[in-house]
């Protein structure tokens, strides 16, 4: 009844697009593609897509070497650890921060949507991002947890 | 916590004929799905994907079975109809549990499902099985703007529907849950780009449903699941319109615990008592319905409600009719030390619960126009079936026995009590004074008892009291004809109820035959617990009526759920 508090909903977001775009990435690593290969690319009967020369330096990243699927799945890993939040995160000033939120949601998003499998994590993130930042924006303040059950003394 | 996973998962008969039916069929529908796909020479073509497509068509199917079980808990008016001859058969009051069992399932399988279709049409892309891209299929082909959509609207419903944030915001869940109607219509479409088919090109005819069933070979599921979806929406369509049928406000009292007694005259709406409905007030909010148990007895000539101001919309409601929490206060105030005057003026007061009615010709403004809708079930309508009606209420939760109380009353007057012989009923609250319209409620059954033995109260105030009270209490209760919290002739108790050495008791009373006179042993007796009211509770009432249960005596035990 009444007030939605935008941070704790935006949470529920963060944690399911992270997830997603932690499974999303380990997909990421056994099918490896570049998602705007399309973008002047050629198709090929068979092979699929042949990417533009000037896409090279994606290919390396993403299909070479699945770095930017790497960065992924870790970055999800640490918002998994900010959101849920893992028992070292617990109390800090760091976990009760909002914009370090957003700006690691906003680089979720940036490096989700570079890779094929990538896409619904990071619109889910988006969704996140724009509730936490409607938070910011309200003046929301998230409280020091009194439950400190994971915090060692 | 207490009993561990496994155990409430397989070890009771019921749970685990439960998850033996819902589990087994969602992966005996993988199972087909995927086999069904292998063994198709047609799709030969698309077999060549291995894993990935089998895994995808099985999850597909299981996906299209979640979505035509996901409303079906949600058919309320049907299950309210067919709620007391399947009682034995599965327990229909634990609908929205099951609705979510249903979405969790959902979740899962849509996980799996798209994970092998991101799979699967990555390799249509390198194996050029059909000429396209993986992301001609993802963003420009039915099945895949639809999945996608679904997707995005499954994070929104299931997010918001989280309790915590429900309980905080309901409006939020309430409004985004709606959303489903665009979840199902992608649902139901979901095949119609002809995904699964034997050609190269889809095979789309001019004709409903705008594809060839020849050469497009999908499951046709929406064909089945699509019944849930029309009867729901048929189902609303109803409540709509029976909500609009001729409904009055005849009258709104103010109790001074703050408490509004709506009391709506509406001929076409017939209920039993225990059950509940949804309100309507258009001039606070057009679109909101919010829950509320019927206090009425069925007998009564009309239908009314008791609305206690604690949330937005509530206080909105108060403000509407003139009785914002302001004047509450203030009458609250003046009926207190009216009261009090009372009590040294004649020695003994009468009432606390005296109300005040708001007459609209005093006020500036009409009462506004209400809307109700339903009434829906609730297990306590079964309480004439036992011989011994266990009623327990536990904070807002005695809420439905206000007109289950009254309309014993109403029946034992008649003399048509059907096999009840006699009603425990059990009250517990943390703060006694803040549900005063109740007591006043009770107070009229209690004083209209010509049997003693008929109806007991026992209420249990499990609050903390300070040396003020306890020495009030003190100073007051003894040799007093009522008590001086409830203004009862039963005693209030303190602390919890110690539910077993109850249960205990009242089993011995019953085998010794000293319970309901004229009744021995040789008699089942059943024993009906009905309670309403926080879970840590009623699981400790279930222990207690499965641990005395013995072959003279039945005790039963239903819960009810908001």
């Amino acid at each position: 009844m009444g007030k939605l508090v935008w941070h704790e909903y935006s949470r529920y977001v963060a944690i399911t697009a992270s997830v997603y775009t932690v499974w999303a990435g380990y997909f990421g690593l056994l099918y490896r593609k570049f998602f705007w290969d399309f973008v002047s690319g050629i198709r090929r009967n068979p092979g699929g897509i042949q990417p533009a020369k000037q896409d090279a330096l994606f290919i390396t990243i993403m299909v070479k070497a699945p770095v930017i699927q790497i960065i992924s799945i870790l970055l999800g890993l640490v918002v998994l650890a900010f959101e849920y939040p893992a028992p070292f995160m617990r109390g800090t000033a760091a976990h009760r921060s909002l914009v370090t939120r957003v700006v690691l949601l906003t680089f979720q998003i940036f490096f989700a949507i570079m890779f094929y499998q990538g896409t619904n994590g990071a619109i889910w993130s988006l969704v996140a991002l724009i509730g936490y930042s409607r938070a910011i924006m309200l003046g929301e303040v998230m409280k020091d947890p009194k439950n400190k059950r994971g915090e060692r003394a | 916590m207490g009993e561990s996973w496994f155990r409430r998962e397989f070890l009771t008969p019921r749970r685990l004929a439960f998850n033996v039916l819902f589990y087994g069929s969602h992966l005996f529908w993988f199972a087909y799905g995927w086999h069904s796909q292998y063994t198709n020479q047609k799709l030969a073509a698309l077999n060549g994907l291995k894993f990935s497509v089998w895994t995808s068509r099985g999850a597909g199917l299981v996906l299209a079975y979640d979505g035509g079980l996901i409303l079906l808990p949600m058919l309320r008016n049907i299950i309210r109809i067919i709620r007391p001859k399947l009682t034995w058969l599965f327990p229909a009051d634990e609908n929205i549990w099951f609705h979510r069992q249903v979405a969790y399932s959902m979740a899962f399988w849509a996980m799996v499902h798209t994970t092998a279709h991101y799979v699967n049409f990555i390799n249509v892309e390198r194996t050029q099985v059909r000429p396209q891209l993986a992301l001609q299929i993802h963003y420009t082909q039915p099945g895949g703007i639809t999945g996608h959509f679904m997707l995005l609207i499954m994070v929104l419903m299931y997010t918001t529907a989280h309790h915590k944030i429900r309980n905080q915001c309901f409006e939020a869940f309430w409004y985004t849950h709606h959303l489903a109607f665009f979840f199902m219509i992608g649902l139901y479409s979901h095949a119609t780009g002809c995904f699964v088919r034997d050609s190269a090109n889809p095979d789309y005819i001019s004709t409903f449903p705008f594809y060839s069933t020849e050469h497009c070979l999908g499951y046709e599921s929406w064909r089945f699941i699509i019944w849930p979806g029309i009867i729901y929406f048929g189902e609303r369509v109803y409540r709509e319109i029976r909500a609009r049928r001729a409904t009055r406000l005849s009258k709104l009292l103010v109790h001074p615990s703050g408490a509004m007694e709506l009391r709506v005259v509406k001929p076409s709406f017939k209920y039993t008592a225990g059950q509940w409905l949804f309100i309507q007030v258009p001039d606070v909010s057009r679109w909101q319905w919010h829950p509320f148990t019927i206090t009425s007895a069925p007998e009564d000539p009309y239908v009314s409600v008791h609305i206690r101001q604690v949330g937005d919309w509530t206080q909105a409601l108060g403000e509407r009719v003139g009785a914002g929490p302001s004047v509450v206060a203030a009458l609250t105030q003046a009926a207190m030390k009216g009261g009090e005057k009372d009590e040294k003026d004649n020695g003994f007061s009468v009432s606390r619960g005296d109300f005040v009615e708001l007459d609209p010709a005093s006020g500036q403004r009409s009462l506004p126009v209400v809307r109700i809708d339903g009434p829906y079930g609730a297990p306590a309508e079964d309480v004439f079936n036992v011989e011994i009606a266990v009623l327990v209420g536990a904070g807002i939760g005695v809420t439905p026995f206000a007109s289950i109380l009254k309309h014993i009353w109403y029946r034992q007057r008649s003399g048509k009590l059907g096999s009840l012989r006699r009603v425990e009923f059990f009250w517990i609250c943390r703060d006694a004074p803040s549900f005063g319209w109740f007591q006043s409620l009770l107070q009229e059954v209690e004083a209209a008892q010509a049997d003693p033995n008929f109806l007991r109260i026992n209420i249990y105030l499990t609050q903390k009291i300070g040396d003020d009270m306890l020495w009030n209490i003190a100073v007051n209760d003894a040799g007093a004809e009522y008590d001086p919290l409830t203004l009862l002739r039963s005693r209030t108790m303190f602390g919890r109820p110690d539910w077993k050495s109850i249960y205990g008791r009242m089993r011995q009373a019953i085998e010794s035959g000293q319970y309901i006179p004229g009744t021995h042993s040789q008699l089942k007796t059943t024993v009906g617990t009905y309670f309403c009211g926080p879970t840590p509770i009623a699981r400790a009432i279930k222990e207690a009526t499965l641990e005395n249960s013995s072959a003279a005596v039945n005790f039963t035990f239903a819960k009810e759920h908001f």
